[in-house]
């Protein structure tokens, strides 16, 4: 998908944008592999039956898929995954099948060698037919601290 | 009888990191290659920053409910955030040592009526020799019954 950048730390400034990583567009096939992966078979995420049973149009993903992609973006943008310090996520509106998973970020503040961003991943795609969702929505809205 | 915390192994297996890693999407061969990580100056492979979630196959859901007791409705229940704050990465082929409890639960008033309920699980994971690897706080939201 993506190499991690080389960064340096005099590369970093304040309120500078990290760019833009994509994933998908999610298959059911990502959430059963997430399943396996994970340990989490929350069948909400991969039975349409149960999906429907419990109020939900379908399957989705699990909140930690998509937190698993937005980490991704933040170890890539960062040299890699060791360089993240603390990664903390806020989990604001469900991922369905066919979506893309956009993940951005922005540099906050650089302090003592610690670098802190906040980070999003956004869902992109037409949703599930008859909820009429945006065609973007924000999915996750998080913070890490970086240090290179 | 509830308990106060629950200890268990956690395996950092290197066919889970690599099932992990993949399932998020990652090629980056510092988690799949001994040698790609050796050059990096890791002792193995690091597993991707989320991988503890794994920690569900050791502690299943029900058997968390039942020791810690929380007695949470699962049918009311949302992944509300989620935390990890790293000392280091796990590296495949080491066992960690995960100790979990529940270190923070409180409801607050909804804008609109009903109330929520947020539980936090921490579980710190430390090394065989005793040092901390990484703390993980899983937050979930349970919301009110009468939610319409």
């Amino acid at each position: 998908m993506s190499e991690p950048s080389n960064v340096t730390l005099d590369a970093i400034t304040p309120g500078m944008d990290l760019g833009e990583a994509v994933f998908g567009p999610l298959t059911r096939e990502n959430f059963v592999a997430y399943a396996n992966a994970s340990g989490d078979d929350n069948p909400i995420h991969q039975d349409e039956e149960y999906a429907r049973a419990s109020g939900a149009p379908t399957v989705f993903a699990m909140g930690m898929l998509n937190a698993g992609y937005l980490a991704h973006a933040v170890s890539d943008w960062f040299g890699g995954p060791q360089n993240i310090k603390r990664y903390k996520v806020r989990f604001t509106n469900r991922v369905w099948p066919g979506d893309e998973v956009v993940c951005t970020g922005k540099v906050v503040s650089i302090g003592s060698g610690v670098i802190k961003v906040t980070v999003e991943a956004r869902r992109r795609g037409k949703g599930p037919e008859g909820l009429g969702l945006d065609e973007e929505q924000t999915a996750i809205v998080g913070e890490a601290d970086i240090v290179l | 009888m509830v308990e106060t915390e629950i200890t268990f192994d956690l395996p950092v297996d290197p066919d889970r990191v690599a099932d992990f890693a993949t399932a998020v999407g990652e090629d980056n061969p510092v988690f799949f290659d001994a040698d790609a990580a050796r050059t990096q100056g890791f002792p193995g492979p690091l597993a991707p920053p989320t991988f503890t979630v794994t920690q569900i196959f050791q502690v299943p859901r029900d058997e968390r409910e039942r020791r810690l007791g929380a007695n949470l409705d699962y049918a009311r229940v949302l992944h509300g955030e989620q935390e990890f704050i790293y000392e280091r990465l796990p590296i495949a082929g080491e066992t960690l040592q995960g100790t979990m409890r529940i270190a923070k639960d409180f409801t607050k008033e909804g804008k609109r009526g009903g109330s929520m309920r947020f539980v936090t699980y921490e579980s710190r994971f430390t090394d065989p020799e005793g040092d901390l690897v990484l703390t993980a706080n899983y937050t979930l939201i349970e919301t009110a019954k009468d939610v319409g």
